[in-house]
């Protein structure tokens, strides 16, 4: 029984899309008009200021450079290949948790991840790879390989009252079709280079936002359980995610409807 | 009082003197019609929004706006401007509660 | 009801709500703003009367199709010289059915170079968007543009 309301569902999920020549879809032209926007995005002002906690906090990249071990020529590369398994943390993080660690080395009192200072910190890190190349490598060691499993078995679990995953809406089945005026993007499969565009402003809500944090409004609207950021299933989904888009290079901030 | 963020953004980075440039103000403001019910409380928002903005450039009003509550949070607004030697831009913007702030940028040409 | 059926309708109704996403002023959530201007008046408070020629030399640039009516861009950008004796005094971006219709005055000297203007405006439905330009010689000109106001993606 349960089954049969999973198939009917997803079938109206299906039956809702449609391709984008037939249905109520942005032109061309407007979406040229909204990529224009790029230019003037409310989300440098964001950057700017998570430069200057920076600066305040872990000693500008100079310091976060000392604290990762890696030269400062080097961070940008470094940066573009996160989420990354760290010896001293002997997990997978991302570059939120290597902040957070900074900030307490550093005698700070650590902003949480879900705070606008983190989001604005970890975007200006973010961007100090920017038109650098993804580079996560899911293949560097066994901790990788276990955060690349786990986030794609997060991303293709059916959960929640619709028994929806992320993968209903993100798989290669449904591209090019467009859920009310969007092209859904195949997050999941095939490279796409959206990954490399967040931290992103999002005009619906007037604020920067990180992938982890839209992963979770996501969840909430599809009526998923939603996943605490910085746990291993998100940084997982991450890493996941990253593989996919391996190669497309970083734009940060991105902007996003 | 604190100062709100804001950003003024030539474009593009590079330019000479004589060419004609983009200039993009952009502010933090939440640009509160006085129509948008606080989903927590249920209380109006009370009006406040940008209304005014001007462009100085060497001391000299080159553009200004007057702005209604219509345009969008965290406004962005671009004009174009003459570059003429090197000099200051300054950017002041005044809001609808007499809020009022102001931010520059140095004008530096290239040949 | 047989289940299939059920589940066929709820597959309708996706459907109509998919591709009908225009979105409309809601009447009863309608509150007083801090300014009241219709288009008529908003317009008339501009030129004082004095009538606006229709031109191809006002650039006018909105989406057709607005994907979050919170955001909207808008581009003006007029033909001129922008010479001491020939410039663009003012551009004015007007909605037509926002409560208040003025979105940004906005003034111009030779000094700008060129007359151009882009901002971000919020509109509450499906409307017209107008640039109204005052050339130096106190002629108005005024282009208009419709632009559907989607509710469009997720979350």
């Amino acid at each position: 029984m349960k089954t049969l309301v999973k198939i009917a569902l997803s079938a109206a999920l299906i039956a809702s899309l449609s391709n984008a020549g037939e249905q109520f879809a942005m032109s061309d032209a407007d979406r040229a008009m909204y990529a224009e926007m790029l230019e003037s995005n409310p989300a440098d002002m964001n950057i700017a200021h998570g430069g200057e906690l920076l600066e305040k906090n872990c000693g500008g990249s100079a310091g976060l450079a000392k604290f990762l071990h890696v030269s400062q020529k080097d961070l940008p590369n470094y940066i573009a290949g996160f989420p990354r398994y760290l010896k001293d943390f002997n997990m997978v993080v991302g570059i939120d948790q290597v902040l957070q660690a900074a900030m307490h080395e550093n005698g700070k009192k650590p902003f949480t991840l879900q705070s606008k200072d983190m989001f604005e910190m970890s975007a200006y890190v973010k961007s100090l790879a920017n038109d650098v190349p993804i580079n996560i490598d899911i293949n560097a060691n066994q901790q990788m390989k276990d955060a690349y499993a786990l986030g794609e078995k997060t991303f293709n679990t059916n959960r929640g009252k619709r028994g929806l995953s992320c993968l209903s809406c993100h798989s290669t089945d449904v591209i090019g079709s467009v859920l009310r005026t969007q092209p859904l993007p195949a997050l999941g499969a095939n490279g796409n280079a959206s990954v490399g565009t967040w931290p992103a402003y999002r005009m619906t809500k007037s604020s920067m936002s990180t992938l982890q944090h839209r992963m979770q409004g996501c969840m909430q609207n599809a009526l998923l359980e939603v996943i605490p950021l910085g746990s291993p299933e998100m940084v997982g989904m991450e890493v996941y995610l990253g593989h996919q888009a391996k190669g497309a290079k970083m734009a940060i901030p991105g902007l996003k409807r | 009082m604190e100062e709100r963020t804001s950003l003024i953004k030539i474009k593009p980075k590079n330019y000479s003197d004589g060419e004609i440039v983009k200039v993009d103000f952009m502010v933090m403001h939440p640009m509160e019609t006085g129509m948008r019910k606080d989903k927590k409380t249920g209380e109006i928002v009370p009006a406040q929004y940008i209304n005014n903005v001007k462009f100085n450039y060497n001391g000299k009003l080159i553009s200004s706006m007057k702005v209604w509550e219509s345009v969008s949070v965290n406004p962005v607004f671009t004009i174009a401007m003459k570059v003429a030697g090197q000099g200051k831009l300054t950017v002041t913007f005044t809001d609808s509660t007499g809020e009022s702030s102001e931010n520059s940028i140095m004008i530096q040409p290239k040949g | 009801m047989q289940r299939r059926d059920f589940f066929k309708t709820l597959g309708t109704a996706a459907v109509v709500g998919a591709t009908l996403p225009v979105m409309g002023m809601a009447a009863e959530e309608k509150k007083k703003g801090p300014n009241e201007f219709s288009y008529n008046q908003a317009v008339s408070a501009i030129t004082g009367g004095k009538t606006a020629e229709k031109s191809d030399k006002v650039h006018l640039k909105v989406p057709e199709i607005a994907e979050n009516g919170a955001v909207v861009p808008v581009t003006v950008e007029v033909d001129s010289p922008m010479t001491a004796h020939d410039y663009v005094e003012e551009i004015h971006i007007l909605d037509t059915k926002n409560s208040n219709s003025r979105c940004v005055d906005a003034f111009f000297t030779p000094a700008n170079g060129k007359a151009f203007l882009s901002t971000r405006i919020k509109l509450g439905g499906t409307q017209d968007v107008v640039a109204l330009v005052k050339l130096n010689n106190g002629t108005y000109l005024i282009a208009t543009q419709n632009v559907k106001v989607t509710i469009g993606g997720c979350g």
